[in-house]
């Protein structure tokens, strides 16, 4: 029952002889499932990757003698290319170039003067959606608050395009440097 | 109440296309103005709804003296504009946390250490990291190599009497790096780990 439980859970551990290491196993796994979830939510990695992702300082031994791999590291930088943050203070989840991206387009598509058809990555505000410099300054606006950090008037006068604003935000918030 | 405002700031914009060179400054003043008024409009109106509602209302009220030609009148609708923005505003506006006057501005600024201090770690420490420092020796050839056309095309470039802006001029020549880039690329974090 035990077994084919922890079978269950997680595909690799399947080797490993003892229960005991099973019971084990299941319990860091459920833990580490929970609170690694956020930060691996994007990668769909099985129970062993997740152990491996875990802290290293006290996981890595039990899933090098439960996974039998070379190193847990190649699986890390194999599956995710997030940075993981040991000390997690109250901050936002890291951000990726697609998020910021799908998050761009979501709040242009939701002002009322551009239609959503017509949006496009590289699409100028001035000249292909016919916005005037003040839609440009309220767009700006909008970015500020859904990101929440301020964007200063030099440069928030030259960002015409999603593209743009993807490509500042990314550089503001050393997002894959 | 912060109509005034946004009709001469509209104005300025229109104006600023007309006439760009006297007009530049107003515009951009008021590119700094609006941001405020929408925002402190913000402040007052908690649900985003709401929010939005008044703030088109503003904009229409200013696309409607959008075609004012009258630079007189128009600096003078700013002028009240200015005044009533500073009568109306909130009196606990929301900062962003990393701006100035929010609550994790300069929060992380004692972990930003310089890059130079990496040249100051022992070799046993280095050796834990060695691919990172092999490939920093490449980059410091690099600069070394560019520092001389770097520091030759800011010479040409800056007036006599010092420049006019922090802004530094990009590389003009091909192969060429920008001028300062290792500043630029060897910046900490945004929040150093």
């Amino acid at each position: 029952m035990e077994d084919s439980v922890s079978r269950m859970r997680s595909g690799s551990l399947v080797h490993c002889g003892s229960g005991l290491r099973n019971m084990a196993a299941r319990i860091i796994a459920r833990c580490v499932r929970s609170l690694n979830h956020r930060a691996v939510c994007l990668n769909s990695i099985n129970t062993a990757a997740t152990l491996t992702a875990a802290p290293l300082t006290h996981g890595r031994t039990f899933s090098q003698l439960t996974n039998g791999h070379k190193s847990p590291l190649a699986q890390i930088s194999g599956s995710s290319f997030q940075v993981f943050q040991w000390r997690q203070y109250g901050d936002l989840p890291p951000l990726t170039l697609e998020t910021i991206h799908d998050r761009v387009l979501y709040v242009l598509k939701l002002y009322d003067k551009i239609t959503p058809e017509k949006l496009q990555a590289t699409s100028h505000f001035m000249k292909d959606l016919g916005l005037d410099s003040l839609d440009q300054v309220e767009i700006i606006m909008a970015m500020e608050d859904e990101f929440g950090f301020e964007i200063p008037d030099a440069d928030a006068e030259k960002l015409m395009t999603p593209q743009e604003i993807v490509q500042y935000i990314a550089d503001k918030k050393d997002v894959y440097e | 109440m912060l109509f005034c405002l946004y009709h001469s700031s509209i104005y300025l914009t229109m104006l600023m296309m007309s006439h760009p060179c006297f007009y530049l400054w107003l515009h951009r003043f008021l590119c700094r103005i609006i941001p405020n008024r929408t925002i402190h409009k913000n402040f007052f109106y908690s649900f985003r709804d709401k929010y939005r509602f008044y703030a088109c209302l503003l904009r229409a009220r200013f696309d409607e003296n959008k075609h004012e030609k009258d630079m007189m009148k128009a600096t003078m609708m700013l002028k009240a504009g200015e005044e009533e923005f500073w009568a109306n505003q909130h009196p606990q506006p929301y900062l962003f946390p990393d701006s100035p006057g929010g609550t994790s501005y300069e929060r992380y600024e004692c972990y930003k250490a310089p890059e130079w201090c990496l040249d100051h770690w022992h070799p046993s420490e280095k050796a834990m990291y060695p691919d990172y420092f092999a490939k920093r020796e490449q980059w410091k050839k690099l600069r070394v190599q560019s520092w001389d056309r770097e520091v030759q095309q800011l010479q040409i470039e800056t007036p006599a009497d010092g420049p006019k802006s922090e802004a530094l001029p990009p590389a003009r020549k091909e192969g060429d790096l920008p001028p300062l880039w290792w500043q630029f690329v060897t910046r900490p974090r945004e929040r150093p780990m």
